[in-house]
C-alpha cells in the first residue's frame, strides 16, 4: 500500500496572509513559513489567481464540474520529490537503451531515404556524401525479472530493470543542445519561461525551512568538456524568483557566499546578527515596514543555513558500505557520484526538487570510447542512488527521472568502422526512464522504428513527460497556471498528456 | 445584500486590485471593464473571441454586435447565455467541462446581473485616445502641485489622508537614490539640511537631475527593456561588442534628448536624412537580442527568432502590449490577428543578416567606431555603411559539415540596423514556424488596425513606423513611459502590469492622472527630465514613507499612495551605494564593460569560458558597466531580482531572501567596501563614537538617534575585544579583496570598525529607500 501523503495544503498558509492582512500573523508567518526563499506577499497576487476558483466561491469547499477539489495539490500525490539526473548533451539511445539487433546486419549501408524523410539533419553532417547505418557494438543483455534489455555499459543501474520504466518513443522538435535542452527544462525553445522544478516549488511550496525548495547540481565526466550550461535551465522565468532553483557550485563554497569572510568566526557573526536584528527592529518600530520584519527573519535563516549546508554537504556520517556503494569518485566534489549522495541527503531534508545535470554525452565522433567513460563515470553511483533510497524505503515518494534532451543519429557522422563511429543529433526519438514515484517498474513505453530513427508506436513529447512528472507530485499541468503578459502561462504551454499507462 | 458581500470578495481578491476594487464595489452598476471583461477574457473568449481559428459555434463574445442575439432576452425568458452558463446538466453548461474553467457562483451573477443591465461593452480605456481630464478641486499641500490634486481626490474618496512630508535627510538620501543611484555625501546632507531657502528642494532636484550618475541611474531600466548584454546568449554564448550603444543611451539621458528622438533615432536613426554616426549607433537598440551560434543550427530558423524579438521588444517596451501571442495564431484577447503580427515583423525584416552569429565578435551588420568615440569631430559624425554581409564555410576540415558562419565584427565595431535595397518578403508563418509560410501573400508592413485609430497613417517602413509611434496622438507611447517613470519612483506603475497596458492587464489606479501626464509629457515636447522633476516635485513623492496597521490593513501594496514610497534598492544601486559610501567607486562614464569580482569558476565551472577578473579601477566601476553574460549572469546582481538580460523586462518582483543575506554579509565585494569605510571612518576620527557616526551617515544620511549609537558602540567592543584576543584574524579580515589595507591604521581597531560597517551596510535601511 502507498502512504498517502496527507494534502496538507500549502493552500491555507497562503490564504492566511490573504484574508487577515494582519501584520502580527504575517509576521509569524514570515518567521515558521515553510515557503523559504521568500515572503508570502510576493506570491500573492499570483497565487491567489491559481487559487482563484476556490476562493472566488463561497465559504463552503467548491468542487468543480468533475467534482475534484480545486486545491493544490490538485490530487493525492503519488511522490513527495523528484530526483531528474539529467545527462546533458544528448545521450545515445542506441547505445544505451533503445536495442535494435537487427541493425548488426546493416552495418555500413545507407540509411534509406524512407527513414529519414524532410528531416532536420543539423548543418553540421546535411552535407555528408553518406548516411552509412551505424549499428551499436555494444551487447543489450536481459536485466531482472522482468527481463528488459539495456545496454552492457549500464550493467549497474539494469540490477534495478524492475524498478525502471524506459520510454523509447521521446521525441522533440529541438536539434540543437540549447533550444533542445531549454525545451525539456522550461516547455518552450526560446529561453524565458520557468524551469520546471520553479514550477513545482511556485505549486506546492517547499518542505523545509533551511533549504531552498529546488536544488540544481552539475558535474562533468572524464571525457570531453562537454555542452555548456546555462542558469535559465533552473531559472525561474516569470514566475516570481523565490521559485528559482538554488544551484549548488561544484568548485569552493557550494553555496554563494555562504562562509563567513576570513577572520570572522562564528561566534561574532552571532554577535553581528544579534545587534543588526535589535537595529533592524528599532526602525520597524519607527516605519513600521512589515518588509524589514522579513528581512530580520530572512537573516536569521541565513545564519541557520551557514550552519546546516556545510553540515548537508559534511559525509562523515555516511557508513563506509554507503560511500562505496557511490564508488571512488563520490568523495571529489564537483563529480556526478558526489551529487548523487548529495541528491539523497537533500531528499531527505524535505528539498522538493533536486536536479542533477551530467554534462559530455554529445559525442559527434569516437562515440565507443567516449560513451564508455561517460556510462563509467554515472551508471554505479546512478545505481547506488537507487539503492540508497530504496533501502531507505524512500524511492517509492521519490520519482527519479533519467534522460538527455534528445538522441543521437542511427546514420554515423564522419567515418564509420567496425568499431568507431560518431553520432550526430537526433530529436525524433530518444529513450529516458523513469523509476520509483508511482510510476510502473520493469517495463518500457512505446517503440521506435528498426532504425531507431522515428517513433513507431506511443510517441511521447516533452510536454507529455513534464504533465506526467507534474501529475505525479499531485499536480494538474493544466491548472497549474500564472498569468504573464495578459495570459496564464502553463510549463506545458496548450499541449501535454499525462502518460496513464504507466502509472502504478 | 448577499451580493453585494460577495462581489466585495471577489473583487477583493482579484488580482493586486486589492484597495481601488473594494472601494468601488459598492457601486450598484456592474463595470464592463472592471467586473466583466476579466471574466470573459478568461473564461470565454478562448473558443468565443477574435481568434478565428479556434472560435467555436460561430460565436464570439468579444464584439457586441456579434453577440446581440445570445445576450439580448425576449420578453419573459432569459438570456441564452444566462442558460447556457446556468444550466443544470453538466453536459449543457457553459464554460464545458473539458475546459476546466468552470464559472463560479460569484462570476454567474456578475454576468447575469450585467445582461440584466443591458450587457453594455466598453473600448479598451488604453487604445482610446489621450483626452485632457479635468484636475479635481481638492486642497493641496503647500508647494504641492497637479499630481497631488488627483492623488488626494482620489486618497478622499477612500477616506484616507496623506502623509506629513519626510524630513530633510530622508528626503536628500531618497532623491539621491532615485535620481542618480547613489546615496548623498555628508558635506550635501548638512548643506541641504541648512539651506533655508524656499527653492531648496528645486535647486536639490535640479542638480541632481544635472549631475552625470544621472544617465548612469536612468539607464539601468532602459537597458533591461532593450535587453542590453555582452554576449550573444545562447549555447557557448561567446562576445560582443555593443557598449558604446550603452554608451550612447547613457549620454542620451544625460543631454535630455526627448523621449520622442529617443524613440526614432533608436528604432530607424540609420534611416534619418543626413543620418549622423549616433543616430546609426542608437539602432544597435533594435540588434540587442540575442544571437544563437551553435553548430548545427539552421539560419532560416534563428533569422525568425531575431525579428521575432525586435517586434516582442517594441511591443513591450515601447507600447505596454504583448504582441508574441499573435505570433503563433490571432492574439486570445487584444485586437491584434496574426497577419497583423507579421505585418510588424516585416518591418524588422529587411536587415541583411544572417540567422547564425559568427559565434565571437558581432553579427553583421556592424560598422567600426573611431576612437574618438564619443567625442565625435563633424567629419566623424556621419552614418556609414555597414560592411556587405560576407559567409564562409565554419568547419571546412569538417567534409560533411555544412555550416556557415558571417565575418565578426572586432572590439571597435557596434551592431547597427540596416536597409536592404529589395524588401526581403515577408509572410505568415502558421504557427509561427519558420518552415511554414503562407507564400499565397507578401505582407505589407503596417500597424496593427485597432492602434492606428488616431490617424489614418499606414506607415510603409521602420522610419515612417517611428514616427508614427511618437505621434502626438497615439494612445500608448506616452502612457506606457510615463508609466514606467512612475514606477521607477514609486515602486509600481498607475497601471502595475507595466509591461501589459493590453486587455489583460490591469486598470490604471488613478486613470485620470496617468493621461494627465502623458498630455504634459506629450506637450512639453517629451521632456524627460521636466516630468521627471514634476513627479519629484510632487507632495506625494515627498510625503514619509512611515506606514501604520491600520494603512497597511486599508492600502498594503501603497497604491493609494497615502505615504511616501519604501523599498529596497535596485541590486546595481545597491552595490554602488556601498562601493560610494566606502569611497571606491570609481566614476567615470562609459567604455568596455567591467569585470568585477566574481565567485571563482564563475564561468568554466559550467561553461566552456573563463572569466577573466579585472583588477583596480574596473572592481569599482558602476553596475551599469559590470560586463553582462546572459548564460550566466553575475549572481549577485540576480540575486537582488535584477532582469536576466534575455529578453524585454520592464518589471521585475522584489524578493527578501536569506542569499541576499548571505551576499551582503559574505561577499568579497561589500566586506571589501566594508574596510574601506572603515578606514574612512577612522580617518575622520579617533574617537570611536564620533567615527561610528560618521559610517552611519555616509549610508543613510541621518545621524543614529541614542539607543542605536549604544547599540552600534557595544556591538563595536564586542568585535574589538575579539580581534584584540585574534590578531590573525584580524588580518586575515583585512585582507579581503584586491586593495591593500592601510597597515598604518591600528589593526583591532581597524577590523572591529570593518565589523560595524558591515553590520550599518546590512541595515535594512542602508539598502532601502525610504
Amino acid at each position: 500500500m502507498k502512504e498517502l501523503i496527507s494534502p496538507d495544503p500549502p493552500v491555507k498558509r497562503f490564504l492566511t496572509p490573504l484574508f487577515m492582512m494582519n501584520p502580527i500573523r504575517e509576521y509569524q508567518d514570515a518567521l515558521t513559513r515553510r515557503h523559504f526563499f521568500g515572503r508570502a506577499g510576493v506570491g500573492l497576487a499570483a497565487l491567489s489567481t491559481l487559487l482563484s476558483d476556490d476562493l472566488r466561491g463561497d465559504d463552503s469547499i467548491q468542487r468543480n464540474a468533475v467534482g475534484e477539489m480545486s486545491r493544490l495539490p490538485h490530487f493525492v500525490p503519488q511522490a513527495r520529490r523528484v530526483i531528474y539526473l539529467f545527462q546533458s548533451g544528448g545521450p545515445s539511445q542506441i547505445d544505451l537503451l533503445d536495442y535494435k539487433p537487427g541493425l548488426k546486419k546493416r552495418l555500413g549501408e545507407e540509411v534509406p531515404t524512407s527513414v529519414y524523410p524532410d528531416e532536420r539533419k543539423t548543418t553540421m553532417s546535411n552535407a555528408q556524401s553518406t548516411f552509412a547505418t551505424a549499428p551499436s557494438i555494444f551487447a543489450f543483455p536481459r536485466f531482472g525479472e522482468s527481463g528488459l534489455r539495456m545496454s552492457e555499459l549500464l550493467a549497474n543501474t539494469g540490477q534495478f530493470a524492475d524498478d525502471l520504466c524506459i520510454i523509447h518513443s521521446m521525441h522533440t522538435q529541438a536539434i540543437n543542445h540549447d533550444p533542445a535542452i531549454t525545451m525539456m527544462q522550461t516547455g518552450s525553445q526560446i529561453p524565458g519561461r520557468p524551469s520546471i522544478g520553479s514550477w513545482l516549488s511556485y505549486g506546492l511550496g517547499s518542505e523545509t525551512a533551511e533549504l531552498p525548495a529546488f536544488v540544481a547540481m552539475s558535474s562533468r565526466g572524464s571525457g570531453r568538456a562537454g555542452q555548456p550550461l546555462y542558469d535559465r535551465l533552473w531559472g525561474s522565468g516569470f514566475l516570481p524568483s523565490v521559485y528559482q532553483g538554488v544551484k549548488f557550485r561544484n568548485q569552493g563554497a557550494p553555496v554563494l557566499d555562504i562562509y563567513d569572510p576570513p577572520g570572522v568566526d562564528p561566534s561574532m557573526r552571532r554577535t553581528m546578527l544579534d545587534y543588526l536584528g535589535k537595529l533592524n527592529e528599532l526602525k520597524f518600530q519607527d516605519s513600521g515596514d512589515k518588509e524589514i520584519q522579513t528581512r530580520i527573519a530572512q537573516y536569521e535563516l541565513a545564519g541557520r543555513m551557514q550552519s546546516s549546508v556545510p553540515e548537508l554537504l559534511d559525509f562523515g556520517q555516511e557508513s563506509k558500505q554507503t560511500m562505496e556503494m557511490y564508488g571512488p569518485e563520490v568523495d571529489r566534489q564537483g563529480s556526478y557520484a558526489h551529487n548523487c549522495l548529495i541528491a539523497r541527503r537533500l531528499a531527505e531534508r524535505g528539498v522538493r526538487f533536486i536536479q542533477l545535470f551530467h554534462q559530455g554525452w554529445d559525442q559527434h565522433g569516437s562515440l565507443p570510447k567516449q560513451i564508455r567513460g561517460q556510462c563509467r563515470d554515472t551508471d554505479q553511483p546512478t545505481a547506488a542512488l537507487l539503492q540508497d533510497l530504496k533501502s531507505r524505503g524512500m524511492l517509492d515518494d521519490s520519482l527519479v527521472v533519467w534522460g538527455g534532451e534528445f538522441g543521437r543519429t542511427v546514420y554515423s557522422q564522419g567515418l564509420l568502422t567496425r568499431n568507431n563511429y560518431g553520432r550526430d543529433h537526433h530529436g525524433n526519438c530518444f529513450s529516458v526512464w523513469l523509476a520509483g514515484g508511482g510510476i510502473q517498474g520493469g517495463r518500457t513505453y512505446g517503440k521506435t522504428d528498426d532504425y531507431s530513427a522515428n517513433v513507431a508506436e506511443n510517441g511521447v513529447e516533452v510536454h507529455d513527460l513534464n504533465a506526467t512528472i507534474l501529475h505525479q507530485l499531485g499536480l494538474d499541468h493544466e491548472r497549474l497556471v500564472f498569468p504573464f503578459q495578459g495570459r496564464d502561462f502553463r510549463l506545458t504551454d496548450v499541449r501535454g498528456q499525462v502518460i496513464q499507462e504507466i502509472l502504478a | 445584500m448577499q451580493f453585494h458581500l460577495a462581489l466585495k470578495v471577489v473583487l477583493a481578491l482579484s488580482l493586486c486590485q486589492v484597495v481601488i476594487a473594494t472601494i468601488r464595489a459598492d457601486e450598484d452598476r456592474i463595470n464592463f471593464s472592471r467586473d466583466v471583461r476579466p471574466i470573459l477574457a478568461a473564461k470565454c473568449w478562448n473558443c468565443h473571441g477574435p481568434d478565428e481559428n479556434t472560435r467555436k459555434g460561430d460565436l464570439r463574445l468579444d464584439v457586441r454586435a456579434d453577440a446581440e442575439h445570445v445576450l439580448s432576452s425576449e420578453t419573459d425568458s432569459v438570456a441564452r447565455v444566462v442558460e447556457l452558463i446556468t444550466a443544470s446538466d453538466p453536459g449543457d453548461r457553459m464554460p464545458p467541462i473539458s475546459s476546466k474553467k468552470p464559472l463560479t457562483k460569484n462570476e454567474i451573477e456578475i454576468l447575469s446581473r450585467w445582461i440584466e443591465q443591458g450587457a453594455p461593452y466598453e473600448g479598451h480605456w488604453a487604445f482610446q485616445s489621450l483626452n485632457r481630464p479635468a484636475i479635481p478641486h481638492v486642497d493641496v499641500p503647500a508647494g504641492g502641485n497637479a499630481i497631488d490634486q488627483f492623488i488626494i481626490a482620489r486618497l478622499d474618496a477612500a477616506g484616507l489622508k496623506p502623509s506629513a512630508e519626510a524630513d530633510r535627510a530622508t528626503m536628500i538620501r531618497r532623491l539621491s537614490l532615485d535620481v542618480t543611484g547613489i546615496p548623498p555625501t555628508i558635506t550635501e546632507v548638512d548643506e541641504f539640511e541648512g539651506d533655508q531657502s524656499p527653492d531648496a528642494y528645486e535647486k536639490l532636484i535640479n542638480r541632481l537631475l544635472s549631475s552625470p550618475r544621472y544617465g548612469e541611474h536612468m539607464a539601468v531600466p532602459w537597458l533591461d527593456a532593450a535587453r542590453y548584454a555582452d554576449t550573444d546568449g545562447y549555447q557557448n554564448d561567446r562576445y560582443r561588442y555593443m557598449h558604446v550603444w550603452r554608451d550612447w543611451v547613457v549620454l542620451a539621458l544625460n543631454e535630455n534628448k526627448p523621449y520622442d528622438e529617443f524613440i526614432v533615432e533608436q528604432l530607424a536613426g540609420d534611416m534619418l536624412p543626413d543620418a549622423t554616426l549616433k543616430q546609426q549607433i542608437a539602432t544597435g537598440f533594435c540588434r540587442n537580442h540575442r544571437i544563437n551560434s551553435e553548430d548545427g543550427s539552421i539560419p532560416q530558423e534563428w533569422h525568425v527568432e531575431n525579428v521575432v524579438d525586435r517586434v516582442d521588444t517594441l511591443g513591450t517596451a515601447i507600447l505596454g502590449l504583448t504582441f508574441g501571442c499573435a505570433r503563433c495564431h490571432d492574439h486570445k484577447y487584444d485586437p491584434m490577428s496574426s497577419k497583423e503580427y507579421y505585418q510588424l515583423f516585416a518591418y524588422f525584416n529587411n536587415v541583411p543578416e544572417w540567422g547564425i552569429g559568427p559565434n565571437n565578435g558581432n553579427s553583421p551588420p556592424f560598422i567600426e567606431v573611431p576612437d574618438s568615440w564619443p567625442n565625435l569631430s563633424a567629419e566623424d559624425d556621419v552614418a556609414r555603411a555597414p560592411q556587405p554581409l560576407a559567409l564562409h564555410r565554419a568547419r571546412e576540415k569538417e567534409k560533411g559539415n555544412g555550416l556557415k558562419r558571417p565575418q565578426a565584427g572586432k572590439k571597435n565595431t557596434v551592431m547597427v540596423m540596416h536597409e536592404m535595397p529589395t524588401p526581403r518578403p515577408t509572410y505568415l508563418l502558421h504557427r509561427g514556424q519558420f518552415n511554414e509560410p503562407d507564400e499565397t501573400e507578401v505582407l505589407t508592413p503596417d500597424v496593427p488596425q485597432e492602434l492606428g485609430g488616431f490617424s489614418n497613417q499606414h506607415p510603409r517602413n521602420r522610419l515612417e513606423l517611428a514616427k508614427w509611434l511618437v505621434h502626438p496622438r497615439h494612445p500608448l507611447t506616452a502612457r506606457v513611459a510615463v508609466n514606467r517613470m512612475w514606477q521607477q519612483f514609486f515602486g509600481t506603475g498607475i497601471v502595475k502590469t507595466s509591461e501589459n497596458f493590453g486587455l489583460q492587464g490591469e486598470l490604471p489606479s488613478h486613470p485620470e492622472l496617468l493621461d494627465w501626464l502623458a498630455i504634459q509629457f506629450v506637450e512639453s515636447g517629451w521632456d524627460v527630465k521636466a516630468l521627471q522633476k514634476l513627479i519629484l516635485s510632487s507632495a506625494t513623492y515627498r510625503q514619509s514613507s512611515r506606514t501604520t496597521p491600520e494603512l497597511d490593513d486599508t492600502d498594503p501594496e501603497n497604491r493609494l499612495l497615502a505615504r511616501g514610497p519604501r523599498f529596497r534598492l535596485h541590486p546595481f544601486a545597491l552595490r554602488d551605494s556601498m562601493l560610494a559610501s566606502s569611497g571606491l567607486l570609481v566614476e567615470r562614464i562609459g567604455g568596455p564593460p567591467a569585470k568585477p569580482y566574481m565567485p571563482p569558476q564563475i564561468w568554466k565551472s559550467i561553461s566552456n569560458n573563463k572569466y577573466e577578473q579585472d583588477t583596480g579601477e574596473q572592481l569599482y566601476r558602476r553596475s551599469v558597466y559590470t560586463f553582462w553574460r546572459r548564460t550566466i549572469p553575475p549572481p549577485t546582481m540576480v540575486n537582488f531580482n535584477s532582469a536576466e538580460r534575455e529578453v524585454c523586462v520592464v518589471r521585475k518582483d522584489r524578493t527578501n531572501t536569506p542569499l541576499q543575506a548571505l551576499t551582503q554579509m559574505n561577499n568579497i565585494t561589500f566586506v571589501e567596501a566594508s574596510r574601506f569605510l572603515a578606514e574612512r571612518m577612522m580617518r575622520h576620527s579617533d574617537d570611536d563614537a564620533a567615527a561610528i557616526e560618521f559610517g552611519f551617515r555616509q549610508l543613510v544620511a541621518r545621524a543614529p538617534d541614542s539607543t542605536e549609537k549604544t547599540l552600534l558602540q557595544d556591538a563595536y567592543q564586542s568585535f574589538l575585544g575579539q580581534f584584540h584576543e585574534n590578531k590573525p584574524g584580524a588580518l586575515k579580515l583585512m585582507s579581503v579583496g584586491e586593495k591593500p589595507h592601510d597597515e598604518t591604521l591600528e589593526l583591532a581597531r581597524h577590523a572591529a570598525l570593518t565589523m560595524t560597517a558591515s553590520l550599518m551596510m546590512n541595515l535594512d535601511e542602508a539598502i532601502t529607500k525610504e
